[in-house]
């Protein structure tokens, strides 16, 4: 009796799952701005969207920074204000130190409301405990 | 003639076994899919500080005013409260407003994360706004 000859779609199968993988892990990284180390506080209940938004990160050394690049206080409404005219409906995100003055993410917040966003989160990771 | 037999069966080869690495692969990618959410940075949405202008409502709703001193000290609706207290009351209070709005505000030297605190306990109980206020200067 003549044997079947199937083709072998596991290799295929194995390099795609390996290609979603390697999506899964890249994505998110592309569509945050997360470089900047940064000590966020802790919360219980946050919620998680991976999508692409606008990162303002301030350090416990008062450094600010715009999706990872450095700038002035002063600049701070200019530069959020340049990435909303692409998407005013884009989420801002403030990446806080935990450390700093509350005031300081205050007039953060104040600031780039006043530069019409729509749409603000304060990031925080989730608490172990 | 029994031994020959048995001996064409396992001498057969019949390409690599990929079985258990399609397992493997898998299991790693349900494995990142669980782990990737507690890698990255969720958040909390919160409402900037804004003035809006006032308007008189028909319906009166109970509010959750939190005001946080620099000391430690927590005011709740204006009275002192202590962490313990404010965890106790703020969901009774949620349970019998009607917007479930919760609006913090701090003195000038608290710290980031005590504000984070306070914004995640009233998530817990189910605020359903969370409002930032700030001084005007």
């Amino acid at each position: 009796m003549k044997r079947m000859q199937n083709i072998n779609i596991l290799p295929m199968a194995c390099v795609g799952l390996m290609l979603v993988l390697m999506m899964m892990v890249i994505a998110p990284l592309l569509m945050t701005h997360t470089q900047t180390p940064v000590d966020v506080p802790r919360a219980h209940t946050a919620e998680t969207k991976t999508e692409e938004n606008i990162t303002v990160t301030y350090t416990i050394d008062s450094r600010l920074l715009v999706n990872d690049v450095e700038i002035s206080p002063e600049q701070l409404m200019s530069a959020v204000s340049s990435e909303l005219e692409k998407d005013p409906y884009q989420l801002v995100v403030i990446r806080a130190d935990k450390g700093v003055l509350h005031r300081d993410v205050l007039e953060i917040l104040a600031n780039v409301k006043k530069c019409g966003a729509k749409r603000i989160a304060c990031a925080t990771k989730k608490s172990e405990e | 003639m029994r031994r020959r037999r048995r001996l064409r069966f396992y001498s057969q080869p019949d390409g690599l076994i990929l079985n258990s690495l399609v397992d493997i692969a898998l299991a790693l990618v349900i494995g990142f899919i669980v782990s990737i959410p507690l890698f990255f940075e969720s958040g909390i949405f919160v409402n900037a500080p804004s003035v809006a202008e006032g308007g008189a409502s028909d319906v009166s709703d109970i509010k959750v005013n939190i005001h946080l001193l620099d000391d430690g000290g927590i005011l709740l609706n204006e009275e002192f409260v202590t962490y313990e207290k404010l965890n106790e009351l703020l969901p009774k209070l949620l349970a019998r407003s009607i917007e479930r709005k919760v609006i913090i505000s701090t003195e000038s030297n608290v710290q980031y994360q005590r504000v984070i605190n306070i914004l995640d306990l009233a998530k817990q109980y189910g605020a359903g706004e969370l409002a930032l206020l700030r001084i005007r200067k």
